[in-house]
Parts: structure tokens; sequence; C-alpha cells
């Protein structure tokens, strides 16, 4: 079993994917019955700094409609120069540059180590990076001057070369003109009239590149060939006078009556951000960075009226279909996600404020850009803060951990076709003979654009098993896969990365021992979960659950050990022994259940689950759980209500929330003072070990998560009350008959009572 | 090199504020990881916790102090060491050493404003008078006591940096210093940016250029042999 583990954490780190089967059932039929789809979690640009990205071009596979890259897989004759394409079996002739090679003398991307390899792409004209920062004023003055002083911040740790804009907005949007002299020019737009891209642009000025050109007086060097220069300069040029506008940005001046909310333009301003990109670099690595205080409230994209009276909508009002503006808003925002996903930009939200802002209106614009989306309290806050510094943070190389208009590739051997991807990503609607009839998440094509992208950002690929039944594939045989990934590396090269995978077959019936021991819980609950989530966002919540219970008990039926009609039998191998309690944590989830949630906060919750990596997204599905006692060194603890021990402190991570609790007796103790008697030092450092540990987390956690320091007895512990397993309430204390672990005030069903139904049902005929 | 320090959050801003780390925290990147703490424990199949049992004596609920004994003193239960591997780092903001003597306005100031002489006649007019106008409000408000203590002590570990030309340090103490202490010196910093850029872009065309002239001394040198030699 050991070997398998090692296995698959040796391809997360080296490829970057988890599958959910590492042993593949060779048939349609077979793979159905497997429950949970053949799929992976991919993680494109996995950060390994032990591989050089190689500095020629890949070789393709000459036959048009499969152009697979050369890879370890394929099968070479090296007295010939010819290789043979191991996804449609074409020959090809190497590239006269390869004419040396041999077995002892052999390229790089055909030894088995580089699985994954980088090519960087000479070709093409390098352009800058730019960041278009659209800024809100209608913030209290506190909150506006720590934003401000963020930007201003922010201008030191961008790449000196890269280019940068300013929009701001209230009740009117102002594009403002960076020069490094001279007064500061803007141009101000209604924010309440909708204006196509063709008529910002003439607005602006940016549609007539030849005049302004002919008019520049002859002698006088043309810095700037782009006419869009007066609003997207380089950094290095305009840094003075940019720190200064944004430190004389004032609060939106328009009057706000009493009972009134401030009139504010997003909608407008962030179509004028998309089209003065459209119009002066598509296809450019772009990021309109948008911050706000709160809800659009007029013109295109508002979410609420300013009338305070009426408050924002919420889950219920959207179920008894009561929010006004919900689906207009959406719309427009869709418009402007995916014309700024065709322009290869994305666009991040950074919303601040106490009460909702229209995340939910407005989510597709990060979700569909690869755009990160930030949600705090106040501008002011080390939450927003540390994230925003974050956003320009750097990897071993000194380069930032930011790329930019990604297409993923996905070709499949032929016993195999792609289904779909779930993730920060858009289709390219591109068909091919790999692309399954079946979709699961976005399908019906087999390349997707990912237009921001970090080092961590994962998508859930799923597949198809074609094969015929009666065709099996032969013994020993393997199916393939290829991922290749072309993208504009924050050091404005382009690059492409190419992982090969391959995966034995076998047969589900005589060997069906080995699928199920191959078999990685930890990606399938993951995988299941994107899938869960991918349908919330369209469908009722209790439909949704009633999906995954049914999967999770034909799952047990097929993989359980059990005796007809008898529930005490039931028994699952240890390589799915894990599944069910992460399916019952998933139930409870904020990305399924909305209750206790707003429309905008069960939006921030999905898209930080639809696009870390495997064990990020497992910390949200269940989070983890340590205990810190007298009793040895910090371990794992069950998640349950049982761990909630008086003499114990506790440290839960959720990933949105640390939590640190201290047990009754340990907070006594501490109210006590014992920590400042020099007799009873081991007890500081007990009451340090889990402060640490969380420093640990906070420092490479993105985005930064709430931090409670909680004790017995706190109003904050509900944050762990309502995580662990209730398996003690107020229900059945008594019955239990002892007084360990923290009764739960709960109706909930515990994890007990769920497998006992879940034992029932499956041992069942009746299903 | 950099301040290394740990400050709460805003929890009058935020609800459950995270800590700030300061910069030189944020970059540490690197090190000696610990070992992540992302371990679970397998609940039984039957989904039953299994039951935990409290090592110290529960007693009766406690009504007042003191509920319990004390905690077990040092000598007889060892320290718990924290989940991971490396040694707990402080979370007290690492003391300043004892300023044996103030940093002076002028040791900073002369040093950023020769720096600024030299790029004259090289940058643009309204770039040096930008930088001067900046460097003016660092005057002030140093002079006028609004700079506190490790921002003086940074900048003149900056001016230090500069006059040696180590770009790349001065830089990095200056993006140390926007990320830690922007509300002070968010006005002036920049100009200081500026500089930095500014001067090595001069010393890389001064050196540029040396090699030129050391290029067309060596090719005069060469000549006359030429013409020597008919």
């Amino acid at each position: 079993m050991a070997t398998y583990l090692e296995f698959i954490q040796q391809n997360e780190e080296r490829d970057g994917v988890r599958f959910s089967w590492n042993v593949w059932p060779s048939s349609r039929l077979e793979a159905t019955r497997m429950v949970v789809p053949l799929a992976c979690l991919l993680t494109p640009l996995k950060e390994r700094p032990d591989l050089p990205p190689v500095q020629y071009e890949p070789v393709l596979c000459s036959r048009t409609t499969c152009k697979a890259i050369l890879n370890p897989l394929c099968q070479v004759d090296y007295r010939a120069k010819l290789w043979a394409c191991n996804f449609c079996f074409q020959r090809n002739q190497f590239p006269p540059a390869y004419t040396g090679i041999s077995e002892v003398n052999q390229p790089a991307e055909l030894m088995p180590q580089f699985s994954t390899i980088e090519y960087v792409i000479q070709r093409g004209a390098q352009s800058p990076l730019i960041f278009l920062y659209v800024v809100d004023t209608c913030l209290e003055e506190d909150d506006l001057q720590a934003l401000k002083e963020s930007l201003q911040m922010s201008l030191s740790l961008l790449p000196p070369d890269a280019l940068v804009g300013l929009i701001t907005f209230g009740r009117m949007v102002q594009v403002h003109e960076l020069s490094c002299e001279g007064i500061s020019k803007s141009y101000v737009f209604r924010g309440t009239k909708d204006l196509t891209a063709k008529q910002i642009q003439d607005m602006l000025g940016l549609t007539k590149p030849a005049m302004p050109m002919q008019q520049a007086r002859p002698g006088q060097p043309q810095e700037q060939p782009f006419v869009s220069g007066r609003f997207l300069q380089p950094i290095h040029k305009i840094d003075m006078n940019l720190t200064d506008l944004l430190g004389e940005l004032q609060r939106d001046p328009w009057p706000v009556t009493q009972g009134k909310r401030p009139l504010r333009s997003t909608g407008v301003a962030l179509s004028i951000a998309v089209g003065l990109l459209e119009g002066t670099f598509p296809n450019t690595g772009a990021r309109i960075m948008l911050f706000t205080g709160g809800p659009p409230t007029q013109g295109p994209g508002m979410v609420v009226g300013d009338e305070l009276k009426v408050p924002i909508r919420s889950w219920h009002d959207i179920e008894k279909d009561n929010a006004r503006f919900m689906k207009k808003a959406t719309k427009h925002y869709e418009m402007l996600a995916n014309r700024t996903a065709t322009n290869g930009h994305c666009i991040d939200i950074y919303a601040c404020a106490l009460d909702q802002t229209g995340l939910l209106e407005m989510k597709c614009c990060a979700n569909l850009t690869g755009g990160h989306m930030v949600m705090g309290d106040s501008f002011n806050t080390s939450l927003f803060k540390q994230t925003f510094q974050r956003i320009f943070s750097k990897d071993f190389n000194g380069d930032f951990r930011m790329a930019f208009g990604a297409t993923l590739e996905v070709k499949t051997s032929r016993e195999l076709k792609v289904a779909g991807a779930i993730g920060p990503c858009v289709s390219l609607n591109v068909k091919g003979p790999c692309v399954s009839e079946n979709e699961l998440g976005v399908g019906g094509t087999s390349q997707w654009k990912i237009c921001g992208l970090d080092p961590t950002s994962t998508l859930g690929i799923y597949f198809e098993v074609v094969n015929q039944h009666n065709a099996p594939v032969p013994q020993g045989g393997r199916g393939a896969i290829q991922f290749v990934t072309q993208y504009q590396h924050s050091s404005t090269q382009r690059r492409i990365r190419v992982t090969t995978i391959a995966r034995n077959w076998a047969d589900a019936q005589s060997q069906l021992r080995h699928i199920e021991a191959a078999f990685d819980q930890e990606a399938a609950a993951v995988l299941m979960a994107r899938l869960g989530v991918f349908r919330a966002e369209s469908e009722e919540g209790p439909d949704v659950l009633r999906w995954l219970d049914r999967q999770l008990i034909r799952l047990c039926q097929k993989f359980g050990q059990y005796n007809k009609e008898d529930p005490t039998s039931f028994r699952l191998s240890d390589s799915f022994s894990l599944y069910p309690q992460f399916m019952f944590h998933l139930r409870r989830s904020p990305f399924l259940q909305v209750f206790n949630n707003s429309p905008d906060e069960s939006s921030y919750y999905r898209h930080h689950f639809a696009r870390q990596d495997l064990t990020q997204s497992l910390i949200m599905i269940q989070p983890i759980l340590y205990s810190y006692s007298f009793q040895g060194p910090p371990e794992p603890v069950l998640l349950d209500s049982s761990s909630i021990l008086a003499d114990r402190i506790l440290l839960m991570d959720t990933f949105f929330q640390i939590v640190i609790y201290l047990g009754e007796t340990i907070a006594q103790w501490r109210k006590a003072g014992y920590q400042d008697m020099p007799e009873y030092e081991n007890f500081k450092h007990l009451l340090q070990a889990p402060l640490d540990d969380a420093q640990e987390i906070l420092q490479a956690r993105f985005p930064m998560p709430r931090y409670i320091n909680t004790e017995h007895g706190g109003s904050q512990a509900r944050f762990l009350l309502s995580k662990v397993n209730p398996s003690q309430t107020h229900n059945n204390l008594y019955a239990w008959g002892q007084e360990t672990g923290a009764p739960i005030l709960t109706d909930d069903v515990s994890l007990q009572v769920f497998m006992d139904h879940l034992k029932k049902l499956a041992v069942s005929s009746a299903c | 090199m950099a301040e290394l320090y740990v400050k709460p959050g805003n929890k009058e801003r935020g609800w459950n504020d995270p800590p700030q780390f300061s910069y030189g925290l944020q970059t540490l990147a690197g090190g000696p990881k610990r070992t992540q703490l992302t371990k679970r424990v397998a609940a039984p199949q039957d989904g039953s916790p299994r039951v935990p049992t409290s090592q110290t004596s529960p007693g009766p609920p406690p009504v007042g102090p003191p509920p319990v004994g004390p905690p077990p003193p040092s000598n007889k239960a060892s320290r718990p060491p924290p989940a991971g591997s490396c040694p707990a780092s402080s979370v007290e903001p690492t003391n300043y050493p004892v300023i044996e003597s103030e940093t002076l306005l002028e040791d900073v100031l002369k040093p950023l404003e020769e720096a600024l002489e030299d790029c004259r006649g090289h940058t643009k007019k309204q770039v040096c008078d930008d930088i001067s106008r900046r460097l003016a409000l660092l005057r002030e408000q140093w002079a006028g006591g609004k700079l506190s203590v490790p921002v003086k002590k940074r900048m003149a570990l900056l001016v230090q940096e500069l006059s040696s030309h180590q770009w790349d340090a001065a830089d990095d103490i200056h993006r140390s210093l926007m990320v830690d202490h922007v509300t002070e010196v968010s006005q002036w910093m920049v100009g200081v940016k500026r500089l930095i850029a500014e001067k090595r872009n001069l010393s890389s065309e001064e050196e540029s250029n040396e090699e030129k002239s050391t290029a067309t001394a060596e090719e005069n040198q060469t000549v006359p042999g030429v013409q020597e030699a008919p």
C-alpha cells in the first residue's frame, strides 16, 4: 500500500497530477460502474525548482489532427531517425537539429524523468505585463487612506517595466492620463450609461493611432509607440506622478444623503477598463484589479438600489425570486468576463466591506478569467494588505508567481476521451477526435483558456473511457494523456509546459483488486466535490446533496465487503476508508450549504474551492485538527466533538480560518497566570506551540485567513463547534454516559448516524 | 538584515484580523520548511469516535478558581515542541539594539543629494526636480521628528548600499520600507526609489562608456603600430 501512496505523491510532485484512479478500467461499461469518474487534478504550472526550462521548441507529431509533442513514451528508431507518436502511431522524421541523437545521446524530452518538461519559445515580440487599477472612491476616509497606501506600496513591488493605468469611480468614472510632466488630466464618463468597446475607444481617442504620431514634432523621440501611452505607462517612468496622483485621491465628492447608499458605478468602470485593454493590448498578459468597498448601485451591473432601507439580496430573496437586479447584473458582468477572457486578460476583485458587495453577480469576472477574488471587512486590515502583497510574491528564481494567457490542451490515447474541465478557465471550443460527447464540467472541447494563473492554480479534468467492452485493451497495455500548457511567463517569455503520463489498463472483472488498490480517495473526493459545487451553481442545493449521496452509496455497494442485508458486516478497504467521511464533511461545508452564508460568501468560498490544489481543497472539505497537550508532541486528532478536551489546546485549519482553542483547564491555568511563573515554563511553551504552528500556516496561505484565538466557553468557539462531527449532542449526551468531549447543540446528523444509514443502504438489495 | 516581526492585525476594523508579518518574514522563503500540518485521523468505520480519556482528573464542574490543580511544573514534563521541525520564531517585534547613536539626518540626506547631483545633466531636469522635491520632504519630516527610529535606521542602511553601488540591496531596503512603513514613507520614498534607478542607469552607462574609451584607447595604441609597419 505504501508503494501506491509513494507513487501518487511522486507523480504529484513531478507532474502536478493526481488521478482518481491510477489503474484504469479497460472498457466504457466497467468504467461507469466505478462510480467515481476517471479524472485528475492538474496543477499546470506546479513549481519545479529542479526543472530548468529548455531553450528550444518542442517537436510535434506531423499528423495535423494530432500534433502531440515528442515525449518519453514515444518509440524511437535511432538509426532511421524516426519516432512513432504514442497517441496516433504516426511515424515522424526527426528535425535536422536531432541528427546527432542516439541511445546514449538523447534529448531531454525523451528521458523518462522528463515526463514534465518546459520549453522557452524564442519567437514573437515580448510585451510588458499590464496592471490596470480600478479604484472605488466611495469609501470611508480611513479605508480610502489605507487603500491608497497599499496601491502606492504596490508600485514598489511591480516589475519596473510593467505598464500601469488608473481608473477611479464613484458616481462618475474617471480614466486618468498618466504623464511625467504637467498637470494630470482625466477623462470623465457618466456611470449610468453603458458604452460599447468602440464608443469607449473613440472617446478615449484610441482609435486613431496615426494622428498623434504624425503630429509629434520631428526630432522628439517617440518613446511610447502606443496610443494607449496616455493611460498605460511604464512604472519606472511615472512612479512619482502616480504616487502623487494616488495620494491626492479624494472620496467621491457627490453628497450622499441620509438613508442612501453612495452611487457607485462599478459596472461602467469595469466596462471601460475592459474596453481600454481590449483596444490596446489584446492577447497580452494584463490584470484588471478592481478595488471596491460596496455594491454597485447605479448603471449597468447595479446590484442594489441606493435606498438603504432596501437591503441587498439574500439567499431567501433569491429563492423567492425576489432579487430584482440579480439577473440583469449577472448578465452584464458575464458579458464583460467573456470579453476579457477572449482578450486574454484577467480581472481581480478585491472587495472590502462589512456588507455584501455583489460578488455573487461579479464572480464570473474572476472565475472565467483566472483572476483573484479577495473578500475582507476593510482595506485597513492586515487581511487585505497582506493578501494584496502576496499577489506580487516571487518564486525561488525571483520571478513573479503569476502567469498569463494560458491555453491548456489535452490529448488522449484512443481508448479515452476528455469530457470536461472545472477550474478558472473558459472553453476554447476546439472539437477533435479526443473530445467526448458527454460533458462533465465545461466540456465539448479539448482546449481551455486560463487567462490568469499561478503555480497553485489547479483544474479538475474529467475523462471518459470509450473502449468497447468486447474490444478489450491488450494485457499490459497503457493509456496515455498529454497536457500541453502554453503561457506567458511573468518574465514575459512565451513558454510551453508539457506533461505526458501513462497508466495501466486492467480488466475490471478479473483484476478489480488492482483497480481498487490504485484508488486515490483524496483526489476522488476533491474531484467529486468539484462536480458537486459545479452543479450547485446551477441546481438546487438538495438535488446536489441527493446526487452526492447516491454516488457514495453506489461506490460503497461496488467496493464494500459485506453480506447482503447485514449492515454490521460492512467494511471498506484502506484505499476507500476515508472517502465516506470526506463526503460527510463536504455535505456540511459552505460549498454546498448556503445556510448561514450570504450569497457573496458562498460565491467567495466556491471561487477558491474551484482553483486550489488537492491539499488545500481537502482542508476546505475536511478541516485539519491538531491537539497540543502535556501528553506528548502535537498530534492530529479526529475532527470530532470528542476531541475537545479540557487539558488540550486545539489548532484547527479550515483554509479560510485558523482557530486556536484552549480547553477549559488550559484556559483556567492561563487565567491564573501560570505561564508567567518560571517553574511552569513548560506551560508557557505549550501555549506558544500552536501559535507558532499557526503562524507557519498564515505565512504560506493565500488569501490570508481569518485568525481566531478563543477558549472554552468563548463566543468564537462556535467556529470549532460548527466544524467538528457532532458525535455528542444535547440529544445523546446522557446516553454516552461519560463526560469527555464537548456536546454540540445541534440537530445535525453525526458521522456515526451517517455511516449507519450508509451501511444500511449499501448492503440493501433494494437499491 | 530586514526587520523580522509580527504585529497584531487591525481588530477594530477587521473581524478576527490575522497578524501582520513584516516584509523580511514574508520574503524569507526557502529555508527548511517544517512538516506541514496536514495529517488526518481516520474515523473508525462505524463512525464512532474513539473515546479518549482526559489525563487530568476533571473533578467536579468548575465553580470559581482554582478549579483544578496547576499544570505540571517544568521539571516534570518535558516541553512539547511545536509540530514542525524548526525552532519556534519569536512573535514579539524584534527589539532593536539600543541605539548607540541617533542616525543623523545629514548622514542620510547628504549622500542622497550628492547622488542626485551626479544624475543632473544625465537625467531629465523635471525628474531631478521631482526627486529633489521629495528629498526636501524627507528632510522636513525627519527634522520635524515625524520619522520613527526603524525608518531612520533602515534609511541609513539604504544609503550605505547606494554609496557602495549595491543597487539590488538598496532597492530591496526601499521595498521593505514601503511594505512595513508605508504610512510614514510613501510620499517621499518614491523619490529615493527613482534615485536608485537613475543612479544605477548612470553607473551602467559610465561602465559602458569606460569600456568604450578603453577600447578606443587600445585602438589608438595599435594604430601607430600599424602606421609604423608599412
